[in-house]
């Protein structure tokens, strides 16, 4: 089965049902209710194609037997499930408590400027994805990130750009992330930008909440905080890019 | 007070990983104790005479926990938590990476004793390597028959599944954790009923966290007196404790609990060079912050309750004298507000506002009206949601916008809305 996915790309999705499915009944089997295995089988997923695509959720969805829209509410809650493609490294930097208080912010600062991108944001040549991610328990080794879930530790200037070298020149220890659909700017659901407004065409877009062609939504929230007292908090620059309304850098917006 | 090596006793030196080097050290000699001359009943007692509290954040007695389970002939299950994410905590993804084989023994006891035939582990989605490393020796303890059907030649049995997580801190919470576990999205359920009368499918559960179960075998093995005597009588024995922040040497120290912050500190090394300890939250990212004047307090539950703060997951993190509190409170209150499931309206807009809010400030547009704002809301949103996400986000925020408030007015930049 030749496949067209959502981002337009044709791939063959029978090849990854066949190399899934014997691991999927082999999980199914393993617990008391076939849907325990939900999650271990969207890791399946990701495993063979590097992302969760709207074709795997389906095929789980038939195989523990839910509708595929719980399946897609459920892959939404998990932070490690890409519902986009992602580039063939996966860097996810600590910007909690105790690698803050130990020079996060600079790393975190030093990726973005080297990589040109934002949190949530793949590089323009669709290998590195960057990521911006809560503790993940390696604190007395802070600041420290993971690439493809495997950890690096002290991070430093020096330490980032010998991990990016590593990647570059294909010597780096973590395998790469398959590769099935060319990736966009960002992963993040619900979060890419538009390359043109629709609201002037008077369609309802979440990225538009005004309506009023305001693509990214960023003068309707802007004029609501001209006054203060309208609202208490506003998005910051870093917010609105983080968020996908604002790109860091220009640049063809995917998707 | 010196660190006294039980749970982590031989990492670095040897490799426990390998379950033959576990067994040459007594490794599964209590489990076999157990299963073939003992009652469930026998090993409940000896837990409870042992005073063991929870290592996972709430502290609650390991011994009356399991005494709630009904005896209403149903399957029972024993889920191991190892979804370790409070801010500041690393000692279980160091347990399950370094010494898989006693996490193992630990959860084949407690299944016994609350009379379950099936476990669970629930291993965090980031900890890919402890997932593998620990899946492979689960694989050998089974080969070896300490995982199975007929163990010892009984006709008891016990399995034991690994289940990886996907990325959500929530499912550190026991019943996000159980729904998570059933293929659903990890939301806390409405309690009660609790775990122990309706758990996993609707069974009877006990959810313990890792480093609670590496106690048992040492537990069997040396006595519950040996357990119970070390330490502050109602909260007795060894803890693993994390250190990080502003220490030279962070790390974890497996400590009596009753040593006292400063010997923490001196254990990790000391400040950094030429800087002053101002500060220390005790117990992960939900804890309330101490200050210079509190380091001599004994480490335990209750002096950390008594003091308005907790022991928590035993995450301790140091402040100096160049730390930028509005800053530190940026990160937690992020941390709370990306991690909240949605479910409870206090928690998802409360935690988000604090974040705008604090955000703001940073970026050079503090109001006057803030610091109060921030103590408002915070207090607002605490109390009144379905688990104690929410209600985490005020106590480091709260103490530290009142010890520090000049730290937090230097971020103001206009008069107070009126």
């Amino acid at each position: 089965m030749s496949v067209a996915s959502r981002v337009g790309v044709e791939r063959d999705f029978a090849a990854t049902l066949a190399q899934v499915r014997p691991e999927a009944e082999k999980l199914m089997a393993e617990y008391p209710q076939k849907r325990s295995a939900l999650l271990p089988i969207l890791h399946a997923f990701q495993n063979v194609e590097g992302w969760v695509s709207p074709e795997a959720m389906a095929a789980a969805a038939a195989m523990v037997g839910v509708p595929v829209s719980v399946v897609e509410s459920t892959a939404s809650f998990y932070t490690l499930f890409f519902r986009r493609p992602v580039g063939q490294y996966v860097l996810q930097v600590c910007r909690n408590l105790s690698c803050r208080l130990r020079g996060a912010d600079e790393i975190m600062a030093y990726f973005r400027e080297k990589l040109e991108v934002g949190h949530l944001q793949t590089t323009a040549d669709g290998r590195l994805s960057y990521e911006e991610v809560e503790c993940l328990a390696a604190c007395d080794r802070a600041p420290c990130m993971q690439v493809n879930l495997e950890f690096v530790y002290d991070l430093t200037r020096v330490k980032v750009d010998q991990v990016l070298d590593a990647i570059s020149a294909g010597t780096f220890e973590t395998k790469p992330l398959p590769q099935t659909v060319p990736p966009g700017r960002t992963w993040h659901v619900g979060h890419e930008a538009p390359k043109k407004s629709p609201g002037a065409q008077g369609v309802s877009n979440p990225n538009d909440p005004g309506g009023i062609g305001d693509a990214t939504g960023e003068n309707t929230i802007l004029r609501l905080v001209a006054d203060p007292r309208l609202i208490a908090a506003r998005p910051t620059d870093e917010r609105l890019v983080r968020e996908g309304r604002r790109l860091i850098h220009d640049g063809e917006v995917s998707h | 007070m010196p660190t006294i090596k039980v749970l982590t006793d031989g990492i670095g030196e040897v490799d426990l990983r390998d379950c033959d080097v576990y067994r040459g050290r007594g490794g599964y000699e209590q489990w076999k104790r157990v299963v073939t001359k003992m009652q469930p009943s026998d090993v409940v007692d000896l837990v409870s005479k042992s005073n063991l509290r929870g290592r996972g954040g709430a502290g609650f007695p390991t011994g009356r926990k399991w005494g709630f389970l009904p005896n209403n002939g149903r399957p029972r299950y024993m889920v191991c938590n190892s979804d370790e994410a409070e801010p500041g905590t690393f000692k279980d993804r160091m347990l399950i990476e370094e010494t898989p084989h006693q996490v193992i023994e630990g959860m084949l006891i407690g299944t016994y004793a609350i009379g379950a035939k099936r476990a669970f582990i629930y291993i965090r989605g980031e900890f890919k390597r402890g997932y593998e490393i620990f899946t492979k020796a689960l694989a050998e303890a089974r080969a070896a028959g300490f995982v199975g059907e007929r163990l010892f030649g009984t006709e008891h049995g016990i399995e034991i599944t690994v289940h990886r997580g996907a990325g959500a801190y929530i499912c550190g919470e026991e019943t996000a954790l159980l729904n998570s576990l059933e293929g659903k999205r990890g939301e806390p359920r409405l309690k009660p009923p609790f775990p122990a009368i309706k758990g996993l499918y609707g069974e009877p559960t006990v959810v313990n966290n890792v480093e609670t179960l590496a106690f048992l075998p040492y537990i069997l093995k040396n006595g519950p007196e040996w357990f119970a005597q070390i330490g502050p009588p109602k909260s007795p024995g060894l803890k693993v404790v994390s250190v990080s922040g502003h220490v030279k040497k962070p790390g974890n120290f497996e400590v009596p609990l009753g040593t006292t912050l400063r010997e923490l500190l001196e254990l990790a090394g000391g400040p950094l060079e030429g800087r002053k300890i101002i500060a220390v939250q005790p117990g992960g990212g939900s804890s309330a912050c101490l200050f210079e004047e509190h380091l001599d307090l004994s480490y335990d539950f209750d002096t950390m309750a008594a003091n308005g703060t907790m022991l928590g997951s035993g995450a301790v993190v140091f402040f100096d004298d160049t730390t930028d509190f509005v800053k530190a409170a940026h990160a937690l209150v992020r941390f709370f507000a990306h991690e909240s499931c949605g479910q409870c309206t206090p928690c998802r807009e409360g935690g988000h506002w604090l974040e705008l809010t604090l955000e703001r400030m940073l970026h050079g547009d503090g109001l006057d009206s803030d610091i109060d704002m921030l103590l408002a809301v915070s207090r607002q949103l605490t109390g009144i949601n379905l688990c104690p996400l929410g209600d985490s986000i005020e106590p480091f925020l709260a103490s530290v916008v009142k010890r520090f408030e000049s730290q937090f007015r230097g971020y103001v930049k206009a008069e107070a809305v009126a």
